[in-house]
């Protein structure tokens, strides 16, 4: 299988750039620190959320230096299974990654549209 | 470059595992993992294709999140197992990842004597300088005059640099980075699973929670931050005068080179013995 071909493209614009899945997150700061742009910011709680998407260029150096795969540059990824993770979810409810994933970003507003 | 995305990762991890994972918030090695797996999805393998081989320590745990056949040895011992696979099954890409404790220390033989027998295996050996597992006792890596739990007056002993030593016991590519230059520890980690023979590649990596806190380094962003400030490609480090080459750390490839590969002449044995055989009836 090649990669490169069915990589699907980063969103340049529109909502969600960054999706979060709290559930894996252990809000080290990884992505915050080293954000070339300085979009992302902790939440009270220490979560990453993106602060300023306008200043996201998608480079995706945040959910590379993710160590817990608990971001992701570009399209949302596998969506839960059934009705989702509640919302706000950070206990992780089973163990497949798919249904470990909240909505992206929690189902909350990312201030991006 | 841009990641691969997310779900295609995704797809590789084991799914009956539990995550988050085991390691420390921020540790490097899930940096590596998700490194070690674009990399394998670049390199077109399929799951079936590639086995990963671990011994002791927070890296052993490392196999047991991707999905594809795994075994988690005993310490030090990655390399002797991965030897028999590869020889009895010469189309899998065995990989071994190991820490600097587990690759230099109890299996310091077999590292230096599979790079000397360059057989078909990529040896991952990530450095946090300590077994931060156990609790921050010192390594082969482990710096001089920096504290361990078993060095409470500072390491007395000079460390082994694991990509000289590799190169010099003869592995036929040897390369450096840091969780922190991870687009280049893309490409490294590709690099060295499509060579032929044996392929390591030594990862930078902190343990804020063991050495750094017993060195008082601070974070792992601020290890991080430490590994961007002195890694430099080593073509630009070559460059440097020999005075002030010890303040920086040279990453990419360090050796490249072409060496006849153990599993091709164990072929040709096989071949030539077995034709003196048939001769000989
Ligand atoms: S994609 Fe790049 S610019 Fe956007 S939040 Fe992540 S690190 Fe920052
Ligand atoms: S790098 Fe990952 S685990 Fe760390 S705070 Fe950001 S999203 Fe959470």
């Amino acid at each position: 299988m090649s990669g490169k071909a069915a990589r699907p493209k980063p969103a340049q614009t529109g909502e969600s750039k960054v999706s979060f899945f709290p559930a894996w997150c252990k809000r080290c700061g990884n992505c915050v620190a080293f954000c070339p742009r300085g979009a992302l910011k902790r939440d009270q709680w220490g979560y990453p959320v993106l602060a300023d998407p306008d200043r996201c260029t998608s480079c995706g150096l945040c959910e590379m230096l993710c160590p817990d795969f608990a971001l992701s540059v570009g399209e949302a990824g596998p969506k839960p299974a059934g009705a989702g993770a509640p919302r706000g979810s950070r206990v992780a409810p089973t163990t497949s990654p798919e249904r470990l994933a909240p909505e992206p970003n929690g189902g909350e507003e990312d201030g991006n549209g | 470059m841009p990641p691969v995305h997310r779900s295609v990762v995704y797809d590789w991890l084991r799914h009956d595992k539990k995550f988050p994972h085991v390691w420390c918030p921020g540790c490097g090695l899930g940096i590596l993992l998700g490194s070690l797996l674009r990399a394998l999805v670049e390199s077109g393998l399929d799951k079936n294709q590639v086995v990963l081989v671990s011994g002791i320590g927070c890296s052993g745990r490392l196999p047991v999140y991707v999905d594809v056949g795994s075994v988690h040895t005993t310490h030090g011992r990655a390399l002797t197992f991965a030897t028999g696979i590869k020889l009895a099954k010469p189309e899998l890409k065995v990989i071994t990842v190991m820490g600097d404790g587990d690759a230099t220390a109890i299996g310091g033989n077999h590292l230096i004597h599979a790079a000397r027998r360059n057989l078909d295996i990529t040896a991952i050996i990530v450095n946090n300088q300590t077994y931060g597992m156990t609790g921050g006792q010192y390594s082969p890596t482990t710096p001089l005059g920096a504290k361990a739990t078993t060095a409470p007056y500072g390491h007395i002993e000079p460390s082994f640099d694991i990509s000289a030593l590799s190169a010099t016991a003869g592995a036929a590519f040897v390369a450096r980075s840091t969780v922190y230059h991870v687009t280049q520890l893309d490409q490294l980690l590709g690099q060295a699973i499509a060579k032929p023979g044996f392929g390591v590649v030594e990862v930078l990596s902190p343990c804020h929670t063991n050495f750094g806190r017993q060195n008082r380094l601070g974070s792992q962003v601020d290890m991080m931050k430490e590994f961007k400030r002195k890694g430099m490609r080593v073509e630009r480090w070559r460059e440097l005068p020999e005075g002030r080459r010890a303040e920086s750390i040279p990453l990419g490839v360090l050796v490249d080179r072409d060496l006849p590969v153990f599993g091709q002449s164990y072929d040709r044995i096989c071949d030539a013995a077995s034709r003196r055989g048939e001769a000989g009836k």
